[in-house]
């Protein structure tokens, strides 16, 4: 534990030295760098070493000697210490190269103070042991990364997008101390531990408000609209830490909420799960129709938290339903698709970032075939496609596949239960086939073909600092696809932290999967590597010759001609039309000698258009009569506030 | 041993049943039809011919033949032939293989793409949208066949007098799951009435459009993979519609060999006499299938409660 | 599985989903043709006490069900030469999906309602439940106006199929006298329509709203 303190000061230090070098630069980015990754790398080293030991360390620290600030790292607390620390270790190198204008130095060490004091709340909010502690370092979170959003908030689009997640940040906010204040309330105590002596009734209220709470951090469908706007206005490394890690404290939030609960109804489970389907088809859906490469990453997230739901609620209902099997089925699939979701989201924003910082534009319809220009950026990115469409041999493979273990035995519990693993198991398929259409348009379109505008056409790779942490990623991507045994138990470490009544929860049972995958990759690549054996073979000797793509009788084809992200996804989302419904915009083509056109075409966000219609401007019309309160006359203002004090005090000494 | 001497057969054959849908058509239209070993011929033909490479293309170009042609013949390995135990099964493999087939077809898409060409991506916009909908009746007659059998695996459900059992206890119902597994290999392996593989247009293709500019032993190994996954629907087909084994292995494999022209027939009478549908209309042709096999199903369980 | 009856009654289920899946006025004609076939030859296979009379009955409704009534819409629809589209507010694919989801409920609602119907027929009650629904959702869910009577038929097959299941004496009575009411108002409705037609040259129901005042 005390490990993990001095971690988070020496990541702290990294946030605060910076300001002594602004003068120079390169010194300044470079201490920036050094303590940030040396602080993640220790915090990495500690945390695993907390998930692999059977101790769960406690400390208190008192506070304003009003408060005490109690933490304690049990095993699901390691584990995501773990992820925060993994890639905010990665994101930090990357941050390096990222942030390289001079002009901007007193911004650029802003930003790095603000990513320090991320890290550091995100580490605290998953080690806190309190009411107070926990929402302390919620709120420093949240503002932290409100600050990383509103990084370039000279541009319109970003600050409004910081302002939608200052919003939404706070109204989670809010739901959430509704939740704790409820529990506060009815045990007297801010002790974490006391939640468990709550009423029943009260636990389902205090669930169901923390869980929008929580939802609204995580990107829970319909709370989720700041998401899509507020990851592309971030610069690109703290895209990935606030997609591929901040977003999961919501996660934990709800699995720690459920361990405080200690009650097992399946109403958690049905909730969630169901949450989780309708996140996570929906989320790939918008994906697939965003032009704009960081939103539709963005949207991506909000997909994969949905996985992580309906592996969770399958957990929650394999406890109520009393089967050990499903419940740490689920968990650790939940688990497992965390780390896994961290690693390959990072990557690709990563990846996103080094398309932006090198062309300039983040519309996917301007790019194409950077492959051949950026090598390493592309094939890392192409492996964190196929990770994230959950294709063997990589990591999403391995959590979908424990996932539909769960989900399979789920459905033949028979009841309830059936109906809800079926439709888990139908949307994981969905989600799947439309990941897999999501992530080939985007790599088909700015990777592949030809560039398709002028930014494109002479990028070029660019730090090293960049490559190597997409390099580090796509290696692990790969390797827990390989060898997920390990990474399996340490997930299933977190879910006996849980709690769930099974004591020490034996692998006996998950190895023979994992293990299974392990061998069926090994001879999916044994097959590849024969087959290619044989081609190589096949091609001596023979004269290979190169030539223009065949345009099927057309003789002078364009590289605007080429299928776009719009066109590749045009067809499948006018299947899905109810819940994504397309917008366009071009004017009508007049005369004999029409001028220039345009077509603009944009898929709309159901959430974000009911939420203008159902709470905005209920909400506006309510606030405009209450205007003449608001006349700017200063004394009737100090009226009020007199007011304000007499009626606090006649409830006070009623 | 035997396992894997019948994989060779398998993979030995399969181009010869897709020349038999030819065989089938060239009826139909009144014409002789090219040889039964047609398919052979063009494989050794465009494995003795180099190649053009556009110069759009990457590495994905060469990776795209490979890795579809792989997963194809990895997921036929899982493929209890003719009731047989299959070469490789494990709890969970029926994941493994429809994830794998998904690989298969994110590398054909990519492949696609490289060229640059529009008509390409055309065809790979189409490949990328029906089989959503395949994969997800896929998984609903997966969910049948565990509750049927409590297992995961291909060789549970497809070995020896298993599929009888499936008619003993889902009855009628099960010509449902039948039906919906044609339209998925119909849909699957690009054959009309959701494509059709012998159009002269680019414009109304889906596979055929996304592997133009691919040539030489590249183009040989696509349509193996073809052929390879052809084989696979049809072998589970043809367990499904005739279930009965007949004791000594040698007539089972005999039998299900001689089914499995059938069931090439079928396909290639289907492309007879059907037209191909309307893009548009290709959705709820593919949705049919899901609603029969969630149907199906739904139905079973009633019963089996 | 192997009994007649519920060999039926999948049919009939499958008939629900073709017809919430089919776009046009006369293949929707064809599949209701087909599930009132199937629908009025259960009793035959319900192991009932037949009489004479009743297999009279039975053979009237058959006839009725599956030739007259279709039969007399077909005609209807090409004498006002209406347009052949079912012009759905609820897309065929949401439907269709829709129609599944129907059928869970019903399994799941049937045993619910306490009837006392036939033992060792599951399907029974369920697969009148989803008729009547169905039938519903197609009065609902089109626009034109003869698929809505064709949805009220649907519906009133569902009534049919519940009173199957009740072996009472005077059954077949009421229920000849509820298709008689079918007919006649299948009648009526193919001259009104006619005349609709005739005033107004169209026969989208949206339209009739302005008929309110």
């Amino acid at each position: 534990m005390s490990y993990l303190f001095l971690s988070v000061s020496i990541v702290l230090c990294g946030g605060i030295l910076p300001f002594l070098f602004i003068r120079q630069f390169n010194r300044m980015r470079a201490v920036a760098a050094f303590f940030t990754a040396t602080g993640c790398l220790l915090g990495l080293v500690s945390a695993v070493l907390l998930l692999a030991g059977n101790d769960q360390p406690t400390i208190s620290v008192g506070f304003l000697s009003s408060f005490t600030l109690d933490f304690k790292a049990d095993g699901l607390s390691a584990f995501f210490l773990m992820v925060i620390f993994l890639i905010s270790f990665l994101a930090a190198i990357y941050g390096y190269h990222y942030l390289d204008k001079p002009e901007r130095a007193v911004r650029i060490a802003a930003s790095h103070l603000f990513f320090s004091l991320l890290i550091a709340a995100m580490a605290l909010v998953v080690t806190a042991y309190n009411i107070i502690t926990f929402l302390l370092c919620w709120e420093i979170m949240s503002l932290a990364s409100f600050f990383l959003v509103v990084h370039d908030h000279e541009i319109e689009e970003n600050s409004k997008a910081g302002y939608l997640y200052a919003v939404y940040s706070q109204v989670g906010a809010l739901f959430l101390l509704a939740a704790f204040g409820i529990m506060y309330a009815s045990t007297g105590t801010l002790d974490f531990a006391a939640a468990a002596s709550l009423s029943e009734p009260t636990k389902i209220l205090v669930f169901a408000l923390a869980f929008v709470g929580f939802g609204s951090k995580a990107g829970v469908f319909p709370f989720h609209a700041w998401l899509p706007h507020a990851h592309p206005a971030a610069p690109s490394h703290i895209s990935a830490l606030m997609s591929g890690v901040m977003i999961k404290t919501g996660v934990y939030g709800i699995v720690r909420l459920y361990h405080l609960l200690a009650w097992h109804t399946p109403l958690f489970g049905q909730i969630v799960i169901i949450a989780g389907m309708i996140t996570g088809i929906l989320g790939v859906i918008y994906a697939l129709g965003q032009q704009d490469i960081k939103r539709m990453l963005a949207y991506s997230s909000v997909e994969n938290i949905g996985i992580i739901l309906i592996a969770l609620g399958l957990g929650m209902i394999g406890v109520a339903a009393g089967q050990p099997l499903i419940a740490v089925l689920g968990f650790a699939g939940g688990f497992l698709h965390v780390l896994n979701h961290s690693l390959f989201k990072s990557l690709l924003f990563m990846g996103a970032g080094m398309v932006l910082h090198q062309t300039g534009t983040r519309a996917m319809d301007q790019l194409g075939g950077l492959i051949k220009r950026m090598p390493v950026t592309g094939s890392t990115f192409l492996i964190g496609s196929l990770a994230i469409a959950g294709l063997p041999p990589f990591n999403g493979f391995v959590s979908e596949f424990l996932i539909y273990m769960g989900g399979f035995r789920g459905a033949a519990l028979g009841k309830s239960y059936f109906v809800l693993s079926v439709l888990a198991i139908i949307s994981l398929a969905l989600i799947g086939g439309l990941a897999l259409a999501a992530f080939t348009k985007v790599n088909g379109v700015v990777f592949q073909g030809e560039p398709r505008g002028v930014p494109a056409q002479n990028a070029a790779e660019h730090g090293s600092g960049m490559l190597v942490p997409m390099v580090i990623l796509a290696a692990a991507c790969l390797i827990v696809g390989l060898f997920p045994t390990f990474f399996m138990a340490l997930a299933i470490r977190a879910v006996a932290a849980l709690n769930l009544g099974y004591g020490r929860i034996p692998l006996a049972p998950f190895v023979p999967l994992t293990a299974n995958i392990t061998r069926a990759a090994a001879l999916f690549l044994g097959v590849l590597v024969l087959l290619w054996i044989l081609r190589s073979f096949c091609y001596r000797g023979k004269t290979i010759t190169q030539a223009g793509t065949w345009g099927c009788g057309f003789t002078r084809p364009t590289a605007r001609m080429q299928y776009t992200s719009s066109s590749f996804a045009a067809s499948i989302l006018n299947f899905f039309s109810t819940v994504a419904p397309l917008k366009e915009e071009h004017p009508a083509i007049k005369g004999r000698f029409p001028a220039p056109t345009h077509y603009h075409s944009q898929i709309q966000d159901i959430a974000e258009l009911q939420i203008t219609s159902l709470i905005v401007r209920p909400v506006i019309f309510l606030f405009d009569k209450l205007r003449w309160l608001q006349h700017g006359e200063i004394h009737m203002y100090i009226g009020y506030i007199l007011l304000a004090i007499v009626v606090a005090l006649v409830f006070v000494f009623q | 041993m035997q396992s894997i001497l019948l994989l060779f057969i398998a993979m030995l054959l399969a181009p010869l049943y897709a020349a038999w849908i030819l065989k089938i058509k060239a009826f139909f239209g009144g014409k002789k039809g090219p040889p039964l070993l047609i398919h052979y011929y063009t494989l050794i033909k465009l494995l003795r011919k180099g190649s053009v490479y556009s110069t759009s293309t990457t590495f994905l170009f060469k990776m795209g033949p490979l890795v579809s042609l792989t997963t194809a013949a990895v997921a036929l390995m899982f493929v209890p032939i003719g009731g047989s135990p299959s070469l490789f099964s494990f709890h969970g493999d029926v994941i493994f293989v429809l994830y794998l087939l998904g690989l298969g077809r994110f590398f054909t898409i990519a492949a696609a793409m490289d060229t640059a060409s529009p008509f390409e991506g055309m065809g790979a916009a189409r490949e990328a949208y029906f089989p959503i909908i395949c994969e997800a009746t896929l998984f609903v007659m997966l969910i049948l066949f565990y509750l049927l059998t409590g297992e995961l695996k291909l060789s549970a459900y497809f070995e020896g007098l298993q599929p009888l059992r499936f008619w003993h206890t889902a009855g009628a119902t099960l010509l449902f799951v039948v039906i919906a597994l044609f339209i998925v290999l119909l849909t699957e392996n690009a054959r009309v009435p959701v494509d059709d593989p012998a159009t002269h247009l680019e414009l109304t293709m889906i596979h055929e459009v996304m592997v133009l500019d691919h040539s030489g032993p590249d183009f040989a190994m696509i349509e193996l993979g073809a052929f390879f996954k052809l084989f696979f629907y049809s072998a589970f087909i043809a367990r499904l519609i005739f279930p009965f084994t007949m004791g000594p292995l040698a007539a089972d494999v005999a039998l299900f060999f001689a089914i499995l022209i059938l069931i090439y027939g079928i396909v290639g009478v289907t492309e007879s006499i059907m037209a191909r549908y309307r893009m548009d209309k290709v959705p709820q042709f593919v949705l049919t299938s899901f609603a029969l096999a969630a149907f199906a199903t739904i139905i079973t369980l009633e019963y089996i409660k | 599985m192997t009994n007649p009856v519920e060999t039926l009654l999948v049919l009939v289920l499958l008939s629900v989903l073709s017809a919430l899946g089919s776009s046009r006025l006369p293949s929707l004609i064809k599949v209701l043709s087909f599930q009132g076939l199937v629908v009025s030859i259960v009793p035959l296979f319900m192991g009932h006490e037949m009489n004479t009379g009743s297999i009279i009955f039975t053979l009237v409704t058959f006839l009725i069900r599956a030739f007259a009534i279709p039969l007399y819409i077909y005609v209807a629809i090409r004498r006002v030469a209406i347009r052949r589209e079912a012009n759905p507010i609820v897309g065929y694919h949401a439907s269709l999906l829709l129609g599944l989801v129907l059928i869970v409920a019903a399994i799941a609602v049937s045993p619910k309602f306490n009837l006392p119907m036939p033992q060792g027929r599951p399907l029974m009650l369920p697969t009148a439940v989803t008729l009547v629904v169905a039938g519903m959702f197609l009065i609902m869910s089109r626009r034109n106006a003869i698929a809505m009577v064709l949805g009220y038929m649907m519906m009133e097959n569902g009534i049919y199929l519940v009173g199957t299941g009740f072996s009472l004496r005077a059954q077949h009575i009421v229920e000849f006298g509820i298709l008689l009411d079918v007919l006649a108002g299948v009648m009526i409705m193919a001259v009104i329509l006619q005349h609709i037609k005739q005033a107004f040259d169209s026969l989208d129901t949206a339209r009739l709203t302005t008929l309110k005042e």
